[in-house]
């Protein structure tokens, strides 16, 4: 077995955290969806084939990453359009493709793709990065969201910007320049608020504002939320015990709204614990970052590691009533497979490029 | 790129990663942070709406107290019926188990699309639906049969408030009807939820309405006990997870009399009138019938439209509690408190005599009041006064009167104020004086009004009830307790007695004999009723009149109109001459006092003193 582990790329601390995680994760979801066995053997198959994808996405040395990150954005820009043309509509948005006998989002895969095509983009170029280089980095990034952003998935879009802008970022852009954009953006917003926004994505935020407005009808869910983890207090009341869960009181108990299940069932001791895994697996992320062998790997984990940390923060944030209601999952413990195959190619991709060195020792 | 840019590129790549890392982990504090205001300061009340949420508590019936006579007979008992109830979430379609029930329990139309109505919104929420009520013995039996081919209904004990007695003793017991305005009585429970409650009686959430149901309705009422239904986001019950049992209403022990009050209503007959009496030992009430009288029993269980609008247009005012709220004269039955203040008042004394003519001329203006008797009683004392109840003696003592102190001893005796201290809505009717006259009709007090409130003419208006106070004062001399349908003594306020240091034993001891000389002396107004019973009886009868006459043809005019005839009235007590027991009875439109309403009084004696 030892020997297994020597000869592949494998990061150890990483696997054991993720493997934790995603059974926790199965574990939760059996209560969260009123013990739907069916649901979480299917999650579970996802899990193993994440587990195997992950070791296979790992081997590759992290240069064929690089080279094919042109393609795999065109890739994913065309499955995009596919399921712009012909994806069916499932309550009123766009998101999925069929791929024979699988759907999943296509917009899982511009998350991987974003962030690496821009690592390779900008990896060497000298500092300080220069203005036709920002412009063609956001323009990238501008057309990746904006198609997601009108399937609509308000969710999506937001992680894809940020997967782009953490790797602009880290790449070494200007600080004068992120201050120029900051103010730009500040000074737009009405027009974000009136012309790009969905009637329901605004109503959505003027809850968030005013929650007691409306208590049975738009601010309802992050109100059972609140009271759902509120109530679980230091202990939670046990697995499969949590009322708000087991009565339905708490929406979307399987998708966005997990975390409340945890909190209502296993308390704040519960939701200490995950977090730290959560937080291991991010400084993990940030070590390998920091040793990686060159700037292309180290943008691609920096890049991916915090896209995935952004993830998680705004859907923690909007479960306990921090943020506004934007669909997003608690990342490897939400049900979904692309989502979730999407994370474990996402950390396939940053264990290949933390683990590959120039000069291997064999 | 050289090795000193790389180093450059990297320690960048560092620095920026340290603070996007850094805002990471502040954010997860953050999270953390929020997390923890949730889950333990906020606990309590985050516990509290999760509760709130999930808990659907609905109060549950208790059974109602039983109402008892003194001798330990059931007037008002809670009797079981039997009600079909179903399951509507067990029944899948409701044609086909219509169809199935329909040869077992008789459905009318009414019923079957009534339960059509409800049924679904039942089923969704898994509550219970009643198909039909008070199921028939064969219906029952049908039903046990084949209970096994209805898993999704079962038979169900439902109370009704029942009397064996509905009809006699309809205003002193009252009925109940389903009540609106139970919803604060448990603070938890709010009020959507009482739609739900558990019932115990056939007609849903009762409450006394009238008579002692209504006057001891909590006590008789109990408490509301609460089951506490798991509910999920939906509205629907997914399982009961405690009960609380409330507690039953404890039973009533009255002073009513089931075989006296019966004479009452037998001997009053179908004429209007009420009938008073009274234990002088506690100040027990035995009997207070009003008649006519209607059934509690329907009007408890459901009276139709048609019936009840009747009772409200009989222009015999059947609802009109005439034994609590009936204002008649006193008329004669005024004359011992008559007596009473001239005695104490030096006025006259029991030895001072006086030729009767037959009327009285009022000195002032002329007016002739006129006795009954037409030539008059000849030379009258008191006691002859009372025996033949002497119009004239009677006036010219109360012309002697001061109003004011007048007044105030009818006061003392019980008149103008309640005398029951737990009946239901009893009338205080009321005792003239100059102000109130000034006041009422901008008039003032002439000689002429107190010199009628003499003979119970007048103003003066009193209430059966009133009258069998004065009774009792009498026959107790002035020892009297106040009276109560159930309150025994140690409940009471305070006893009321009556005493005047002018007016003593021997005083009483003349008065009683006279009194009992009414009836049992050869001379007296009533020794018509004499021979009617085994025992002594001491009273006074009186005749009101509701029309003033000056002249005998006048009179014999207005007896052709019933309606305008005199009330019949009597006092009584005994047996005489340690009596245990006051009545007092009157009979509208009955005409002579003694005559009429004499052998009620005794019959209703009677079958107090035979127990």
């Amino acid at each position: 077995m030892n020997r297994l582990f020597q000869r592949i790329y494998f990061d150890p601390y990483l696997f054991f955290s993720l493997f934790l995680l995603s059974t926790l994760g199965l574990f939760f979801l059996f209560s969260a969806s009123n013990s739907d066995t069916s649901l979480v053997l299917k999650q579970t198959v996802y899990v193993i084939a994440g587990f195997i994808i992950m070791i296979l996405v790992s081997q590759p040395d992290p240069d064929i990453f690089r080279r094919t990150s042109g393609l795999f954005l065109i890739f994913a820009l065309l499955l995009l359009g596919i399921t712009y043309l012909f994806g069916p509509e499932i309550n009123g948005a766009q998101r999925w493709v069929r791929l024979g006998p699988f759907s999943f989002q296509s917009s899982e895969l511009l998350k991987l793709a974003v962030p690496i095509f821009l690592a390779n983009f900008l990896f060497d170029k000298k500092l300080p990065i220069q203005r036709k280089e920002i412009i063609f980095s956001l323009l990238i990034i501008f057309c990746c969201c904006f198609f997601v952003f009108r399937q609509p998935d308000l969710g999506t879009a937001l992680i894809i910007a940020c997967s782009g802008l953490f790797v602009l970022f880290l790449s070494g852009l200007s600080w004068s320049f992120i201050g120029g954009s900051f103010v730009l953006l500040i000074i737009s917003s009405p027009f974000i608020w009136n012309i790009l926004l969905q009637p329901f994505q605004r109503q959505r935020i003027a809850t968030f504002f005013n929650p007691d407005s409306d208590p049975f009808g738009a601010s309802w869910n992050i109100i059972q939320s609140k009271v759902a983890i509120g109530s679980g207090g230091l202990l939670g009341k046990g697995y499969g015990e949590g009322s708000q869960t087991q009565l339905n009181f708490l929406p979307e108990t399987e998708t966005d709204f997990i975390f409340s299940v945890i909190g209502e069932e296993f308390g704040f001791l519960g939701v200490l614990l995950l977090i730290s895994i959560y937080l291991f697996i991010l400084l993990r992320c940030f070590y390998l970052a920091l040793s990686a062998r060159d700037r292309f790997c180290r943008l691609v984990i920096g890049g991916l590691s915090l896209t995935f940390a952004a993830n998680l923060i705004i859907n923690l944030c909007m479960v306990v009533g921090l943020l506004p209601v934007v669909g997003m999952p608690l990342p490897f413990i939400s049900k979904g497979g692309s989502s979730l195959l999407s994370l474990f190619i996402a950390f396939g991709i940053i264990v290949s490029m933390g683990t590959h060195k120039k000069f291997l020792p064999q | 790129m050289i090795f000193e840019e790389r180093q450059i590129e990297k320690n960048n790549f560092s620095s920026r990663a340290i603070l996007l890392f850094s805002l990471i982990i502040l954010g997860l504090v953050t999270v953390l942070i929020k997390v923890f205001s949730l889950q333990i300061s906020g606990y309590s009340d985050y516990q509290l709406a999760a509760l709130k949420n999930k808990n659907y508590t609905v109060p549950v019936q208790s059974l109602r107290g039983e109402i008892f006579d003194r001798n330990g007979k059931v007037l008002i008992k809670n009797e079981p019926t039997f009600d079909l109830i179903t399951r509507p979430n067990l029944i899948l379609d409701i044609d086909s188990f219509l169809d199935e029930i329909q040869p077992v329990i008789y459905l009318s139309e009414t019923e079957t699309s009534r339960y059509r109505k409800l049924h679904k919104e039942k089923a969704f929420v898994n509550k219970e639906l009643v198909l039909k009520k008070d199921l028939s013995d064969e219906e029952i039996a049908r039903f046990n049969v084949r209970s096994f081919n209805f898993q999704n209904a079962f038979i169900a004990k439902r109370f009704r408030r029942i009397s064996d007695h509905p009809n006699i003793f309809s205003h002193v017991l009252g009925y109940t009807s389903r009540s609106d305005d139970d919803f604060n009585s448990i603070s938890e429970i709010p009020r959507s939820h009482w739609k739900d409650a558990e019932l115990l009686y056939a007609h849903g959430l009762i409450k006394g309405r009238t008579g002692l149901e209504e006057i001891y309705d909590e006590q008789l009422s109990g408490r509301y006990g609460k089951r506490v239904y798991e509910m999920n986001a939906r509205g629907q019950l997914v399982q009961s997870l405690s009960l609380t049992k409330g507690e039953q209403g404890s039973d009533l022990y009255t002073n009513l009399d089931i075989d006296a009050q019966k004479s009452a209503a037998k001997f009053l007959g179908n004429r209007k009138g009420a009938v008073v009496a009274i234990d002088l030992d506690a100040g027990g009430i035995n009997v207070l019938y009003s008649s006519p009288a209607y059934s509690i029993n329907k009007l408890s269980n459901g009276m139709n439209e048609d019936e009840f609008q009747t009772l409200i247009d009989d222009p015999n005012k059947p609802f009109f509690n005439r034994a609590l709220q009936g204002r008649y004269p006193p008329a004669s039955t005024i004359k011992p408190a008559i007596g009473m203040y001239g005695l104490s008042n030096n006025i006259v004394n029991w030895d001072f005599e006086m030729k009767d003519p037959g009327f009285f001329t009022l000195p002032e203006t002329g007016r002739i009041f006129r006795g009954w008797l037409e030539g008059g009683h000849g030379k009258v004392n008191m006691h002859k006064a009372f025996l033949v109840s002497s119009n004239t003696y009677f006036l010219s003592l109360a012309y002697q009167a001061n109003i004011s102190e007048l007044s105030s001893h009818l006061s003392n005796l019980g008149f103008g104020q309640k005398a029951c201290l737990d009946c239901y809505d009893e009338d205080q009717a009321f005792v003239p004086t100059p102000e109130w006259k000034y006041s009422m009709m901008n008039a003032g007090w002439v000689k002429g009004d107190t010199v009628n409130l003499g003979i119970g003419q007048g103003y003066l208006v009193a209430t059966p009830m009133q009258l069998a106070n004065y009774a009792s004062i009498l026959a107790t001399k002035g020892q009297f307790v106040e009276p109560s349908l159930v309150a025994t003594g140690s409940n009471k306020k305070s006893s009321k007695i009556w005493q005047d240091n002018r007016f003593d034993d021997s005083d009483w001891s003349k008065m009683h004999l006279a009194l009992l000389g009414v009836i049992e002396s050869d001379y007296g107004t009533a020794r018509s009723i004499r021979d009617l019973k085994e025992f002594q009886v001491a009273g006074k009868s009186g005749t009101a009149e509701l029309v003033s006459l000056d002249s005998k043809e006048a009179y014999l005019e207005v007896r052709t109109s019933e309606l305008l005839r005199d009330h019949s009235i009597i006092i009584a007590f005994g047996p005489m001459p340690n009596p245990r027991y006051a009545v007092s009875v009157v009979i509208e439109n009955g005409e002579s006092g003694g005559a009429v309403a004499g052998p009620v009084a005794i019959e209703v004696l009677k079958s107090l003193i035979d127990e």
